[in-house]
């Protein structure tokens, strides 16, 4: 199982070189330019050309390439091209907030959907299997900015249980629980609605095998089967939804950052994009890689947790 | 541990890492503001429009506008309480109170300190506003509250470079010598204000200056909040927890924001100036017949009404007006009849196209398709190249936009408005590139002959003269004026007339009260 691990994460080495690589050279194709921001509209043809000198704008993009590889390599990611601060700094202070956000959406996620979808598999083609395949449909068509704004409406103005701003001013645990609720909700319920579906169906496969109607025929009562026998069988499929939609979900964390204004990623890229902050973005983007490189590696893991039968070679 | 366990150990885990902040105070004023984040607080240096929102709390000059106000015509003193001018207007000597302090303990603010500032502002090693100052030839202290400055030549409006605005904000020197590069993260002023605190992305914290020459601030705290999706802001604004709220450039915003119970809705000054600069270089904007036709097919009353009556009002000249030298133009009338005959006249019987790179900003846009239907009606048909805003705003500098539609608010003086969009040295694509996107160079004298003319009136007449030039060229098409929406609950309380700032956040001092 390590020389599965080392490998993989020997492969994540090449992907996160193939992504650096490929971010800087798109960006800078991308027309824009970071020292008008940083002058302002009114500077001067002398004064845009003098700040693109001293940040090296002006050198050939392949020893640019070089430059940041290098420091790449050694850790240094360099700083911000707008704020004048270290890229890694920037990234590491907003980082925990996201991944607050995340694991928390991801959780609740996994705790909504999952009872959800097994409900609607024990009830298939009836009215609770009808009413979780409608709202399942609705939490995956309707977009991080569109439900969060509706929860605000009835949860932080009709009903005053939480705060509009979710910017982190709680001091204890359940003043933060208080600040995380609605815009961890507002992403749970788009995991939930993936959750619910791929269980649904996975959970139908598996109550059509062999080894449920034996169960059935020995007098097994119908909550031990659904929950003891066939649910960790239907889980494979669920844990492949979940590491592949948490990319996803740390991509919708953007909205919904921006909607609850919380700090995160979300707002930082967002910002860097919006000022062409190259260094910004490609740290970013190592960040993003980094971190669906890692998931995806923890979901093979997850495999063997769940059925002892998968074998790392 | 199955993985039920370790996705909630590490949830708590991470809910418990969180960072802390504290909880506001009483007296706290929170503001919202459409944005992300901070760049830099450093006067000298900030260049977008939130930045300078917060240091307009934390700074003073030499002199300043009266509180609310920002026209140059109220300018009264602030650190110096006197000041003479010698008659050929090249020498300045300031008299500086003596009793303002820097905040956070740096001292007594002396003549050396502003004899530091300025030069801090002149420098293009630390200021982006350099070029403002390339006059100051000389500054020096005379005494500890002795300042005199000696000017190359004279500069239109001297006074205007030495309000607590871009580089006349007065940075104290022991605080901009040990801080050095992370002054723009923990700046140091004399303001009834004073930095205490930042979180990234979220908000910028400000105390009282309890040592603020004019009295202790009546306000504890400010709270400046980075709230970038409007619906939430303004939600946010609704429910309370902001009680004044930089808004939205729409009428819909305003006649909302006003119905909402014990709230003022206002917009505030100084007024963009939006204007259409057309490439006089290219045909067929190289004749004036056809500048003519789109000026008489532009409909100013239409756009207002479009804008809205309460955020935006007719443009009346090239530059913005109130400001220093502005005098009102009789600008082309309306006429689509007159437009038509104009592009015939000119060759064009079946129209004309135009190129014109857009930006996707949505309140800029939608200007543009009105101006875009405006103009169909006679023919002149804008195909818009759409694009995000900061390639806009490389495209238009490499003359790739037949019209430039361009909106922009500077010091309230003509010469630099009138400089920078119409003197042909800062044409684009030339070494001295500003914004000069139209190519416009029909008034280089008048703007050159004023920018060192002392006698006050006759300075006047030649930026009158060169107005009247410029919009009898059609550089550009004037379009409306827009000015700032700001709301803000009954619980803030002005003690002067809030007709806006130069830093375009309202000016909140000693003075302003929150009552509950």
């Amino acid at each position: 199982m390590l020389g599965f691990v080392l490998r993989r994460l020997g492969f994540a080495v090449v992907t996160l070189l193939a992504v650096l690589t490929l971010v800087f050279f798109v960006i800078r194709i991308l027309p824009g330019d970071p020292t008008v921001v940083i002058l302002g509209d009114q500077a001067s043809a002398q004064s845009i050309a003098l700040l693109r000198e001293r940040m090296g704008l002006d050198q050939p993009i392949a020893l640019q390439y070089l430059q940041f590889l290098g420091g790449a390599l050694r850790g240094d990611w360099g700083t911000s091209l707008v704020s004048g601060r270290p890229v890694i700094q920037e990234v590491l202070n907003v980082l925990p907030h996201t991944l607050e956000l995340t694991a928390v959406a991801l959780v609740l996620g996994v705790v909504l959907g999952l009872p959800a979808g097994v409900w609607a598999a024990v009830n298939r083609n009836r009215i609770p299997d009808y009413v979780t395949r409608v709202v399942s449909l609705l939490g995956l068509s309707a977009p991080a900015f569109v439900s969060g704004i509706v929860l605000l409406l009835v949860f932080a103005i009709v009903l005053r249980w939480f705060p509009v701003i979710s910017g982190g001013q709680g001091t204890t645990p359940l003043e933060r629980l208080r600040d995380l609720a609605l815009p961890a909700l507002n992403l749970a319920l788009i995991m939930a609605a993936y959750v619910t579906r791929v269980t649904r169906s996975s959970m139908l496969e598996v109550l059509s095998q062999d080894y449920v109607r034996t169960a059935m025929a020995k007098g097994a009562s119908g909550f031990a089967i659904v929950w003891r026998h066939a649910l960790r069988n239907c889980l494979i499929p669920v844990v492949t939804v979940v590491g592949l939609y948490l990319g996803i979900l740390i991509g919708n964390s953007v909205l919904t950052e921006i909607v609850f204004n919380r700090p995160g990623l979300g707002k930082l890229i967002v910002g860097a994009l919006n000022q062409r902050d190259y260094t910004m973005l490609q740290g970013m983007m190592v960040i993003y890689t980094l971190i669906v490189v890692l998931v995806n590696l923890a979901t093979d893991l997850v495999y063997g947790l769940i059925d002892p039968r998968v074998q790392y070679k | 541990m199955n993985y039920k366990t370790l996705a909630l150990g590490a949830a708590t885990a991470a809910v418990l890492a969180g960072l802390g902040t504290p909880a506001a105070l009483a007296q706290t004023l929170t503001i919202a503001v459409p944005g992300n984040d901070m760049a830099t607080l450093d006067p000298h240096r900030a260049s977008a429009t939130l930045d300078k929102n917060v240091i307009n709390w934390m700074f003073n000059g030499l002199v300043r506008t009266a509180p609310g106000q920002f026209s140059l015509e109220t300018i009264e003193p602030d650190i110096a309480e006197s000041w003479t001018t010698s008659a050929d207007g090249l020498t300045w000597t300031f008299n500086l109170r003596q009793d303002v302090t820097c905040q956070r303990d740096y001292g007594p603010l002396t003549a050396s300190d502003v004899v530091y500032s300025l030069k801090r502002a002149a420098s293009p090693e630390t200021s982006s506003y350099a070029g403002d100052y390339a006059a100051f030839e000389r500054i020096e202290a005379i005494d500890d509250h002795t300042v005199e400055i000696g000017l190359a030549h004279p500069v239109p409006s001297m006074l205007g470079l030495l309000v607590p605005f871009n580089g006349g904000s007065i940075v104290c020197e022991a605080a901009g010598t040990e801080l050095g590069e992370d002054f723009g993260r923990n700046p140091v002023g004399t303001g009834p204000f004073a930095f205490a605190e930042y979180q990234s992305q979220q908000f910028v914290r400000l105390v009282a200056n309890d040592g603020y020459f004019r009295g202790t601030p009546e306000i504890k705290e400010i709270l400046f909040r980075y709230l970038g999706s409007d619906s939430s802001r303004d939600l946010a604004f609704q429910s309370g927890e902001v009680d004044l709220v930089n808004g939205r450039f729409e009428q819909s915003w305003l006649d909302r924001t006003a119905q909402l119970p014990d709230t003022t809705v206002s917009v505030l000054g100084p007024y963009e100036l939006h204007q259409l600069h057309l490439n006089m270089n290219q045909p067929p904007l190289d004749d004036i017949r056809v500048r003519q036709a789109i000026a008489h097919a532009v409909d100013r009353a239409g756009l207002v009404a479009f804008r809205g009556e309460m955020l935006t009002r007719e443009a009346t000249s090239v530059i913005p007006s109130g400001y220093l030298g502005y005098e009102a133009q009789d600008l082309p009338e309306y006429d689509p009849e007159k437009a038509r005959a104009l592009l015939a006249e000119a060759g064009y019987p079946d129209g004309i196209d135009l190129k014109t790179v857009q930006t996707t900003l949505p309140a800029m846009l939608t200007t543009m398709e009105v101006v875009q239907a405006q103009l169909a009606e006679v023919g002149i048909r804008l195909n818009f190249e759409l694009v995000d805003h900061p390639t806009f705003h490389e495209q238009i500098r490499q003359d790739l936009s037949q019209v430039v539609y361009y909106g922009a608010a500077r010091l309230p003086v003509a010469d630099i408005f009138l400089t920078q969009f119409f003197d042909s040295n800062s044409i684009v694509q030339t070494p001295g590139a500003v914004t000069n996107f139209s190519h416009c160079d029909v008034a280089d004298a008048e703007i050159e002959a004023a920018r060192t003319e002392i006698d006050p009136e006759r300075q006047k007449e030649l930026w009158a003269e060169a107005q009247r030039k410029i919009v009898e060229a059609l550089c550009a098409v004037p379009l409306y004026e827009m000015g700032q929406p700001y709301a803000w609950n009954n619980k803030v309380q002005f003690a002067y007339p809030l007709a806006g700032s130069l830093n375009l956040s309202p000016m909140i001092d000693e003075t302003t009260r929150l009552v509950d």
